[in-house]
C-alpha cells in the first residue's frame, strides 16, 4: 500500500490552519490504523492470518470493494447516493460473460459493451436527478430494479445459452495473475487509487466536485456547471460499477444472479468508514480505500472464527452505527 | 355584482388551491382507475368475462402488505426522511409469526401483538439514532436492515414455518375481500392522526425543522414516532405476507423497501418531506399490485417485473416533479 499518504492534500491546507493533517485527513489514518488493528487481531485468533498469501487474497477482494467505492464516493462527495450499483454491477458481470463467450477475440469488444452500459445506466441516473429534479435516492434505486429486471429478462433468469459462459482467460488472467510477486487485480486498483485521487486532489474537476458538494447553488453562480458534473459523475459511479464486475466475473470465473447484492451495502460502509461526509463536501476516495480494506478484513477475521452469515450481517451493521455515532453525526442546531 | 364577482373568483381559487394540494391524491385515484379498467379490458379480452370477486380478493390480499409498509415509509418520508430498514423488518417480522404462532385464538393474539411490538422496537431504534443521534437516516436504516436481516435468518434460516389457515382467514381471508377493512381502517385512522398533535408535528418538521422547533414542536420526539410507527405497520405488512405465504421466508420481505418507496412516489407524496396525504401511499399500493396484475395478463415475462416497477417510479417522479412545477407557475 505505497499509495496511502494522506497527509498531503490541498484539500485539507484550506482548513487546517496550520496542522499538517486536517480532522478529515485524520479519519483516513484512522480507518487504516484500524485495518493494521484487525489484521493484528486476526492472527491473534487465528496464527497465519497476517502472512503475506493471506494479506494479497484480502487486499485482493477489497479491491472490489473498492473499486465500487470510488464510484460511490463520486457521488457522494456531491452529497448524492448511488443506490444502483448492486444491479449495475451484476449485470456487467453477465453481459461481459455472455457477450465474451469466453473468447480472447472477443474480451475487447464485451470490454468496451459492458463498461459503455455502466456509463449508460449512470448517466441515465445523473440526467433524471441533475435535469428532471428526482432525489438521488429514489432515480438510483428506481435504476437499480431498472438493471435488475433487464438483467432477469434478458439472461431469462440465468437460463440463456450464453449464461454458462466463463469470462475470457485474458480477463481472468488479467485479475488472477501476479507481476514480481503482487496479484494483477492489485495494479489495476493502485491505478485506480492514483488516477481518482489526482482528479479529486489536483484537477478543476476535483474542485467543483468539492465546490458543489458543499453549495451547489454558490457553485454554480461562481461559474460551474453543476448539471454536467452531476452527469459525468453519475457515470463515472456506473462505469466504475461495472468495472468492478467486470474483475468480480474475472476472479470467479463465472457470474451469477445476485452476486452484485453484498457492493450496495459495503462501497457504502467503505466510504463512511473512510470518514466521508455523507451529506457531500469532505472527504477523500484515499479514505474509501482504508474503509475498503479495514471492512473486508473484518469479514475475513470474522470468517476464520466461523461466524455464520446472520451473525456477519448483524455485526456489519452494529459496527456502521458505531462508527457514525463516533463521527458521523450532525452538528447541533442552535 | 361586483360583489358576485369577487364571491365567484374567490370560490375559484378555493378550489383552485384545493386541487392545487390534493393533485397528487387525485393523480394516484386517476392511475388508479386508469389500471383498473385497463386491468379489466385485457382480462376481458383474454377470458371473455369480467374479473370477479375472486381477482378482487387476491389484488387486495396481494396488496396488503404493501399496503401497510408503504404507509409506514410514507410517514417516514413525511418527516423528510427514509427508512431503508422496512424489507429487514418485514424479513423478521414474518419469520417471526411463522415458527411461534399455534393454532389457537390465545396465540394468535399474543402473537400478532409480540410481533407487532418487535416491529415497533426495531423502528424505535431506528427512531432514536436518527432522532437522538442526529444521523442520517438513509445510513442508519442501511445500517439496521443489514442488522435486521441479520436476526431473520438466526430466526428462520430455512423458510418454513406455518401460520394457521384461521388466522390468515382473519388477516387477509381468500373467499371475500375483507382485507379492505384493514385499508379503511388505516385509512380512517390517518385522518384522525392527522388532525391530532401529532400529525400536524408530522409536517411542520417535514417542511422546516427549524421552524417547527421554534414553535415549540419536539423535533426529536416526532421523529421517534415517525419511525417508530413505520417499523409498526412494517410489521404489520410482515404478518400480511406471512399470512398470504401461510409460512415465513427470512428473505421474503427485502423487496419491499423499493416497493414501499414506490407507492409512497406514486401516491404524490413530496420525497422533500412536509407534502402529502398518506391515503395516497394506499392508492399508490394499489397501483403497484394492479401494474403487476396488467404486466402477468400481458404476458410479460415475470423476469422483468422488476424493470417496470423502476420505470414507473422514474416516470412517476419526473412527471410529479414536472406537474408541481407548471402548478406553481400556474398560480403564480
Amino acid at each position: 500500500m505505497s499509495a496511502t499518504e494522506p497527509t498531503e492534500q490541498p484539500m485539507a491546507e484550506t482548513r487546517s490552519r496550520g496542522l499538517r493533517i486536517s480532522k478529515d485527513n485524520w479519519r483516513i489514518v484512522y480507518a487504516f490504523l484500524a485495518a493494521i488493528l484487525l489484521f493484528v487481531t486476526g492472527e491473534f485468533v487465528h496464527p497465519g492470518f497476517a502472512s503475506l498469501g493471506s494479506i494479497e487474497s484480502i487486499l485482493t477482494i477489497a479491491s472490489f470493494v473498492g473499486l465500487a467505492a470510488a464510484g460511490q464516493t463520486f457521488v457522494i462527495l456531491i452529497g448524492g447516493i448511488d443506490l444502483s450499483s448492486p444491479w449495475v454491477l451484476n449485470g456487467a458481470a453477465i453481459l461481459m460473460a455472455t457477450s465474451s463467450l469466453g473468447q480472447d477475440g472477443r474480451s475487447l469488444y464485451a470490454l468496451a459493451l459492458t463498461l459503455g452500459m455502466g456509463a449508460l445506466a449512470g448517466a441515465a441516473n445523473g440526467v433524471g436527478i441533475a435535469f428532471f429534479g428526482a432525489p438521488a435516492v429514489v432515480m438510483t434505486l428506481a435504476m437499480n430494479g431498472i438493471m435488475e429486471g433487464l438483467t432477469l429478462g434478458a439472461s431469462s433468469g440465468m437460463t440463456c445459452a450464453s449464461c454458462a459462459s466463463y469470462a475470457p482467460p485474458i480477463v481472468q488472467a488479467a485479475v488472477h495473475g501476479t507481476f514480481l510477486g503482487v496479484p494483477l487485480a492489485l495494479y489495476l486498483w493502485l491505478a485506480v487509487i492514483v488516477i481518482v485521487s489526482f482528479a479529486l486532489s489536483f484537477t478543476r474537476f476535483g474542485r467543483n466536485v468539492y465546490a458543489i458538494g458543499n453549495n451547489s447553488l454558490a457553485s454554480y453562480l461562481a461559474g460551474v456547471n453543476v448539471r454536467a458534473t452531476t452527469v459525468i459523475l453519475y457515470m463515472l459511479s456506473g462505469i466504475f460499477s461495472a468495472l468492478a464486475g467486470i474483475a468480480l466475473v474475472g476472479f470467479g470465473g463465472q457470474a451469477s444472479l445476485g452476486m452484485g447484492n453484498p457492493y450496495l451495502f459495503q462501497s457504502i460502509a467503505a466510504v463512511v468508514i473512510g470518514g466521508v461526509y455523507i451529506l457531500g463536501g469532505r472527504g477523500h476516495y484515499l479514505g474509501a480505500v482504508a474503509g475498503s480494506v479495514s471492512l473486508v478484513t473484518l469479514v475475513s477475521v470474522l470468517m476464520t472464527v466461523n461466524m455464520p452469515e446472520y451473525g456477519r450481517s448483524i455485526i456489519y451493521g452494529a459496527a456502521i452505527l458505531v462508527l457514525l455515532l463516533l463521527y458521523g453525526r450532525e452538528q447541533e442546531e442552535a | 355584482m361586483q360583489a358576485d364577482r369577487n364571491q365567484a373568483s374567490l370560490r375559484a381559487s378555493r378550489s383552485a388551491h384545493w386541487i392545487g394540494r390534493n393533485i397528487g391524491l387525485l393523480l394516484v385515484f386517476a392511475i388508479l382507475a386508469a389500471a383498473i379498467v385497463l386491468y379489466c379490458a385485457i382480462y376481458f379480452v383474454q377470458q371473455n368475462t369480467l374479473p370477479g370477486n375472486f381477482e378482487l380478493t387476491s389484488t387486495v390480499n396481494n396488496t396488503m402488505p404493501l399496503a401497510m409498509s408503504g404507509l409506514g415509509q410514507a410517514i417516514v418520508i413525511l418527516t423528510r426522511g427514509i427508512d431503508l430498514s422496512v424489507g429487514g423488518i418485514m424479513d423478521f417480522t414474518n419469520a417471526l409469526a411463522a415458527i411461534h404462532m399455534q393454532d389457537n385464538p390465545l396465540s394468535m393474539v399474543v402473537w400478532t401483538a409480540v410481533v407487532l411490538g418487535a416491529g415497533a422496537l426495531g423502528g424505535l431504534l431506528n427512531g432514536l439514532l436518527v432522532g437522538y443521534g442526529r444521523l442520517q437516516p438513509i445510513l442508519v436504516t442501511l445500517a439496521t436492515l443489514s442488522i435486521f436481516q441479520g436476526v431473520a435468518l438466526r430466526v428462520l434460516p430455512e423458510p418454513g414455518g406455518a401460520i394457521p389457515p384461521r388466522y390468515t382467514a382473519a388477516l387477509v381471508n381468500t373467499d371475500q375481500p375483507y382485507a379492505l377493512l384493514y385499508v379503511l381502517a388505516a385509512a380512517l385512522l390517518w385522518m384522525a392522526l392527522r388532525r391530532a398533535r401529532i400529525g400536524v408535528a408530522l409536517f411542520a418538521v417535514g417542511n422546516d425543522e427549524q421552524s417547527a422547533r421554534a414553535h415549540g414542536v419536539d423535533v426529536v420526539r416526532t421523529k421517534v414516532i415517525a419511525y417508530t410507527l413505520s417499523g409498526l405497520l412494517a410489521a404489520a405488512g410482515g404478518l400480511c405476507l406471512a399470512a398470504n405465504a401461510t409460512a415465513g421466508d427470512a428473505t421474503s420481505g427485502n423487496g419491499f423497501t423499493l416497493t414501499s418507496i414506490v407507492a409512497v412516489v406514486l401516491g404524490g407524496i413530496s420525497l422533500f418531506g412536509g407534502r402529502g396525504n398518506m391515503i395516497g401511499a394506499l392508492a399508490g399500493a394499489f397501483v403497484t399490485t394492479m401494474i403487476v396484475n396488467i404486466l402477468f395478463f400481458a404476458h410479460i415475462d415475470p423476469l422483468y417485473q422488476s424493470f417496470y416497477e423502476g420505470l414507473f417510479l422514474i416516470i412517476a417522479v419526473v412527471l410529479g416533479a414536472a406537474l408541481g412545477g407548471l402548478l406553481k407557475r400556474g398560480r403564480g
